[in-house]
Parts: structure tokens; sequence; C-alpha cells
């Protein structure tokens, strides 16, 4: 009879190739922009767009979003959910989930993820400005930014409940009907509680979460690497890729290069410009659209010339966005029905629209605004977004076209944008819907959100409209509450005006059977990888 | 000696300290670091709280006495990105960047030397010609340029050599070769023109016309006498050795310690910009330093005290 030893010994004696066979699963190489802004891969920490694209691949939650077919919420971490009440959610977890360091999933690693030792509890007095101390590196404790990150996250959210070994309640301080759609966020993926007590420091757990996706983390190099290996105990089955390395590669035609040369089966952030040139190679080709993202600019009300509503009301109907779509996006993307998008189900407002282009119109608004042709200006990041410059000019000979005087002052970064300062006019931005709720993206523009923050602007009708948003259970009130706003954002006092959905495009190796999904999220699962998911 | 070498070390010492104030002023008064490592994306209240731990919400004069005295204790601090030592951070990368700068530098001494004296003992012929020609060309393109020319023949185009990355010895030929092309472009120059200098001289015309054999005037009075301006620019090359490969590491995702000084730059990461910025200068000092002493070796007259 063998023994477990003698097999392991037999298994050394092996020659290598014949090892290798053992695994024929393909193993692919993505270069990206940037794998993280923060140098962590813990969501807590890592807010931003690049980060959300390799989460999924390692990090799951209760509830999912499909971001590549229905755009709609799925089991995730979770099988069912119910409501208790208004403020409380329960859910049933899926059995069977091993955490990449092998331990199974309990409610205690639930209850554990929306901790105070994950979240982060009261700000820690920390400051140590510049100067470095071994006890903050080696420290347990979360930032202060991740509580802040939380708190955004879940702002009225209270405790975790364990109800019994698979069951779990969500207990809110509000009514709040957005919360299953909250948990699909990368906020609130579930993790180890094992694997973050292993972990020497918060920073090295920050770098290697211990999560339950398909791939687990073999490998992180901040600005340079991301390995991720198949995590083979993973409860949707075995991954179809052996592993997938992220490497960096911040310009766009050096990452084309990789693709043409072998050395990269994917690469991301295709400027629709380079689209045509890619898909004349015969070997390669292109893949994505538009995202759950929307471009916007955005004014500031306490500017001489923006605080009367009729000049940024004149702007908004300066811009042809359709030309922008046309010209700078070869039509991949589309004017959206303002700042909203169809997967916000029975919310979506589909009688709304953006501003329409009507030169006469922003002319009258000017004259009876008694315009007289001083300047407004411009602050512009040179391309932070795709076709940001391009994009600006458009906007700015509209507005010429009008009658503004509008002057572009080139930044170099968002500080110098949103930073208080005499002279701080017109600046661009774009807004993300987190999950399928209109909260997800109104929020920005109540107490706390970035353009109240910044001083941009404040409306205390829309802040009373987003509170009804936020916290309302009725359907028809939360309605009405999203139409106010979105009547007094875009028509009534302008906070900003959407130019276009945002799109994003990834350029591949042909005959890859993977789909690009409509956000940045890249999902290299079962669920996308193989012959059933085609190409789009 | 003495004196020379404290009035060497003063010196150095001031050039740090400003090299410290002139990073501080710049990146923190052109960006906000909270901003920048956080994302747009974040909520502006996770954006204060980073602000209020890393104390950037304190007055501007007080952040640049904290970071000043930091320095000052032998303290680099702490990466705001990355939560670890600055110094840390930026010796693991120092290797990487050694790797290309080193064979870089000794294509530029092999190549560019050498070709330098042939044009000058040939002066005026078709290989001179050829030399300047393919000098003039080698300094004029800039590295970005070059470099992308190399990975569409040599990777995309044949498939020899891979585009980027840093994951075997095949990864680093690219790069040095676009170093090593453009450094000895300019060494070349500078060594023609220097020979020729040289070799204009009356103590050139005088050993040969006693018979010197001209193999021996070469190697005992031209390349000498040379020597000293070559060296001041071998001098500024080694000094950049540590932070010269900024724009190529970026061409070919070499993660050395230029690509991190540009991410650093972007995200205003102040304690591992400053942290490179100090050991730059110290190499560019050291350098200078070394070079100085050089000059002594190379021109008696010097160590006599007298001047060049």
């Amino acid at each position: 009879m063998l023994s477990r030893r003698s097999l392991l010994a037999g298994a050394a004696l092996l020659p290598a190739p014949a090892l290798a066979q053992a695994d024929q699963r393909p193993s692919i190489t993505v270069a990206v922009q940037a794998i993280s802004t923060s140098g962590t891969l813990e969501p807590m920490r890592e807010q931003s767009n690049v980060g959300f694209r390799v989460m999924p691949s390692f990090a799951e939650c209760l509830i999912e979003m499909d971001w590549t077919r229905t755009q709609r919420p799925r089991p995730g971490l979770a099988t069912a959910w119910r409501r208790i009440d208004h403020r409380t959610v329960e859910l049933t977890l899926r059995e069977g989930v091993r955490f990449h360091d092998g331990s199974l999933m309990t409610a205690e690693d639930v209850a554990f993820s929306f901790s105070a030792a994950r979240f982060g509890g009261t700000a820690a007095d920390a400051r140590g400005l510049f100067v470095g101390t071994a006890q903050q590196a080696a420290s347990k404790v979360p930032p202060p930014e991740a509580s802040a990150i939380s708190r955004a996250a879940f702002p009225a959210f209270d405790r975790v409940e364990v109800v019994n070994a698979q069951t779990v309640r969500f207990h809110n301080r509000e009514p709040d009907v957005t919360l299953e759609a909250r948990l699909t966020r990368t906020s609130g993926c579930v993790f180890s509680r094992a694997g973050f007590e292993a972990a020497p420091s918060w920073l090295e757990w920050a770098r290697a979460p211990v999560g339950s996706g398909p791939y687990r983390i073999a490998r992180y190099r901040p600005n340079q690497d991301l390995v991720l290996e198949a995590h083979d105990q993973y409860w949707g089955g075995r991954p179809p890729l052996k592993s997938i390395r992220f490497i960096e590669v911040p310009d766009v035609a050096a990452r084309v290069n990789a693709l043409r040369a072998g050395d990269a089966d994917f690469a991301c952030d295709m400027p629709p410009d380079q689209i045509g040139e890619i898909e004349r190679d015969p070997r390669l080709a292109v893949q994505g659209g538009r995202i759950n993202n929307i471009r916007l600019t955005i004014f500031d009300k306490h500017h001489p010339v923006l605080a009367n509503p009729l000049v940024r009301r004149a702007m908004t109907h300066a811009i042809d966005r359709q030309a922008i779509v046309d010209a700078l996006w070869a039509g991949r993307t589309a004017v959206p029905k303002g700042l909203q998008h169809e997967f916000y189900g029975e919310m979506f407002q589909a009688d709304w629209a953006a501003p329409r282009f009507d030169l006469a119109e922003a002319r009258r608004l000017l004259r009876e605004a008694g315009y007289k042709g001083e300047a407004v200006p411009y602050q512009l990041l040179n391309n932070y977004y795709t076709n940001q410059t391009p994009g600006a000019q458009v906007l700015v000979e509209g507005w010429r076209a009008a009658g503004l005087n509008v002057q572009i002052e080139m930044k170099e970064n968002w500080g110098q944008i949103l930073g208080r300062f005499p002279g701080r006019g017109i600046c661009d931005n774009s807004n993300t819907a987190g999950f399928g709720d209109p909260v997800s993206s109104m929020s920005v523009y109540g107490p706390g959100g970035q353009t109240w923050e910044s001083g941009q602007w404040e409306n205390e009708d829309a802040k009373a409209a987003l509170a009804t948003l936020a916290t309302s259970v009725d359907h028809a009130t939360r309605r009405a509450a999203f139409r106010r706003m979105l009547e007094i954002c875009e028509r009534d006092d302008p906070a900003y005006t959407v130019l276009h959905q945002n799109a994003t495009f990834t350029a591949l190796r042909k005959g890859l059977p993977w789909r690009a999904s409509q956000s940045f999220a890249m999902d290299f699962s079962h669920r996308n990888w193989g012959a059933q998911s085609g190409v789009r | 000696m003495l004196r020379f070498l404290t009035l060497r070390l003063v010196r150095a010492v001031l050039t740090i300290a400003l090299v410290v104030t002139f990073a501080f002023v710049v990146l923190r008064l052109s960006g906000d670091p909270a901003l920048l490592i956080m994302s747009v994306d974040a909520p502006p209240e996770a954006v204060a709280a980073f602000r209020k731990a890393w104390g950037l919400d304190e007055p501007l004069w007080q952040q640049y006495l904290s970071y000043f005295g930091a320095i000052a204790s032998g303290d680099l601090g702490r990466s705001m990105r990355d939560g670890r030592d600055a110094i840390v951070l930026v010796g693991e990368r120092i290797p990487a960047t050694l790797a290309l700068t080193v064979p870089a530098l000794l294509i530029k001494l092999g190549l560019g030397i050498p070709a330098g004296v042939y044009a000058a003992l040939h002066r005026n012929s078709w290989a001179d010609r050829l030399v300047m020609f393919l000098a003039v060309a080698g300094f004029t393109v800039p590295s970005f340029v070059l470099g992308l020319l190399l990975v569409l023949v040599f990777a995309v185009q044949l498939g020899w050599l891979p585009s980027g990355g840093q994951d075997s010895w095949r990864h680093a030929v690219l790069p040095v070769i676009t170093m090593g092309v453009g450094g000895a472009a300019v060494l070349a120059r500078f060594t023609r023109s220097a020979m020729l200098e040289v070799l204009g001289q009356s103590y050139i015309r005088t050993a040969s016309a006693k018979g010197v054999p001209w193999a021996q005037v070469v190697r005992g009075h031209a390349l000498p006498n040379a020597a000293i301006p070559t060296v001041t620019i071998i001098g500024f090359m080694v000094g950049s050795l540590i932070a010269g490969a900024v724009v190529v590491e970026s061409v070919f995702s070499w993660p050395g310690v230029g690509r991190l000084l540009v991410v650093a730059v972007a995200n205003r990461d102040l304690a591992v910009v400053q942290c490179i910025l100090l050991l730059v200068a110290a190499t560019m000092v050291t350098a200078n330093l070394v070079v100085d002493l050089l000059y002594g070796a190379l021109d008696p007259r010097l160590r006599r005290g007298g001047s060049r």
C-alpha cells in the first residue's frame, strides 16, 4: 500500500515536464496602466477604477453584481437574502466556500469583514508627518482613511448579527432600501478572519488579503506586477486559468507593443483612436464599450459669473454631445439620459434627457442673465480621462459659438483643480454608479459629497431630496426624490452637466474566450472564460 | 587636502539642504498628496482622514519644519502611498536600476572613448565622418524614440527580445542598448574634441619632432591630457547611475528607481521623492569629488596647488 510520504517522494522524482503536464490550463498576462493607486489590494483602502479591475478575481461579496451580462445582482457568497424590516437584511451563506488559506468561510468571517478590525474604528491619532515609526508600520489597525471609506460605503451601518453558522443579519441604523445593492460593492467583500490575524501587519494584509475568489494572490509588487494563481478549491469549480499576471505598463504605445510582441495577451485602456490600428492586425481584437461611469463637467457656483444659474444653463445647451461621441469616440459610446443608468431598474427615469444642443436657447439664456463676455476659467487636466483635452476643445468652441468667453487653464493634478482658490470655475469629472440605485451616483451632490466638500456647489433642496432618496422606503417617494435631484442638479441650479457615457476598451489576442464587462472589472472566472462566453 | 575636503563636504551638505527644500516647496505647493494618493474617486471623508493622518492639514511652515527636522535626525520618512520606510522602498529598486545603468555605462565607455579617439586620430577621413554622423544621430534621437524603435524592430517584428519587463537578462538588452547608445555618442563627441585640442598642442609637435614613436606620443602625452574633460563627462554619467534611467525605465516598464521617482512625483509622495533626490545628490557630489581627485592624478600641476 502506498503511503502519503512515498507518494510525495515519488512525485518529487518525476521529471519536471511530467509535473508541468499535470496542469494544462493556460496562463495569461494582462498589461494595465496601473494595478492599484494606493499600493494595496484591500478594498477598504483601494478605491480606484484600476483597483476595481483586479479585485473580482480574488475577492467576493455576499451579493455579486453581474457586470458582464445582466447588470443585475446575483447570489455570491450568500445564496439567498430576505428583508426582516426596513433596517435589516438576513442572508443565507453559501456552504463549502473555502478561502485561499484553506479555511472554510463561516458567519464569523462575515462578521469580521464588517467589524472595526477591518473597517477601522475611530480615526487613530497617528500623526507623524513623513516620520517613519516602526509601531505604525507593524500595526494591525487600519489607517484612518479605511474607516472613512467604510462610513461612506455603509453610512448607516450598525452591525452584523451572527444568527447561526449559515445565517447573518445586517442591521442598519436608518431605513435603507439599498442595503442589498451596497453589499455588491467591493467594500462589501468578505475576507478570512484567520488570514487577517495571521498577517504580521495591516500593510502586509492589505497587500495580499485572503479572499475566496477564483484566484489567490501569489505575488504583488506595487508598480510592477500582480500574480494570481488558480484557487482550485473555489466553490464555483476549478478556475479556467492556471495563473493571471497583471503587469504595469503605463505607456499606451508600450502596452500595444507588449501585445503585438506576444509579451501580453491583453492590453487595457486603449484610447478610441488606437482601435482601428489594432484591429488591422489580424491576430488582435478589441473589446469593450460603455461602462457604469459618466463623464461630466462640474460648475463652481461660487465663481462670480457662474453664480447665475442662467449662465450655467446656457453652457449646458451649448454642448454638442453627439459630436463628441461621434468624432472622438467613433460612435462607440452614447449620450446618457442625464446622470443615471438603465440598470437602476424601476428608478430609471426614461423620459429624462441631457440638455439638448441649442445655441439659440443658450444665447437667449445668456441675454437673460445679463452676461457681458466676462471670462470663465476652465481648469483642465491633460487627458486624465480618455479624450479629455480634445473634448474640452469641443466644449470651448461650442461655448464660444454661444457667446461665452471660456478660458482653458491647464493643470497638472487634482489638487490644483479641487483646491479652494480664487478663479476656480469649470472642471471635468466622472461619476461611477457603484450599484444599481441612484443613491450611488447622486450622493456626490449632497453633504459629504465631493462638490460640497470642495465648496463647488451646495443646494439645500438637493440635500433634502437626497435625504429622502437615501432613507425613504416608499418607491414612489424615492422615484420623485430622484427626479427632483435631476431637476435641481441638471436644470434649476446646475451642479454639473453630463457629456457622455464613459467607455473602456481592451485589446486582446483574437480567439481568447473572454468577454469584456460593462464596468472596469475584468472577469476571468469560469462564468466568463470558455466557449460559452462568446465574444462581443 | 583636509581644507579641500572640508570645503567640498560643506558645499555638499549645502547642496543637499537646497535640494531637500526645493523638493518640498515644488512638490507641496503644486499638488495635494492626499487627493493624488487616495484618488479622486475616494470619498472626501477618506481624503480628509488621510490628510489628517499625515499632517497635511497643518500649516505649511510647520510641515516644512517637521520634514526638515526628520531628515536632519536621519529619518527619511515613510512613503505615504506604500506605508513603508522610503529608504527601504528606494533600496529595493536600486539593484534593478544598476542592472541597466552599469552595463550601459560600460557600453558608453567601451564604444564612446575608442570611437572618439579613433575619429580624432583620423580627422576628416571617412571613418571620422561616419563616427561623427553616428554620434550626432545617437545623441539627437531622444531615448524614448530610440527605445520604441528598438522594441518595434527587435520585439514586435523580429520577436527576438521581450518588449518590456524585468523577468530575465534578455529583458535588459534593449533598455541597456537604448541608454548605452546615447551616452556613447556624447562621449565620442567629447573625446574627439578633447583629443583634437591636445593633438594641436606644441608639446605633441615637440615630442613627434624628437622622434618619439606616434603611438607613444598618443599614449603618453595625448590621451592623459585629453582625459581631463572626458573624465568630467564620465563623472556626470557615474553620478546619474541611480536616477539616470527615468525615461528608459518608463518605456520598458523596468521597475527601477526611475519609475519609482515618476510614480512618487505624480503622487507627491514626498518621503520617497526626497529619498531619491538625496541619493542622487549624494551620488553626484561623490562623483564630482572623485573627479576632482582624479584631476589631481591626471594633472600634476593641480596636485601642486596650481590652477588649470
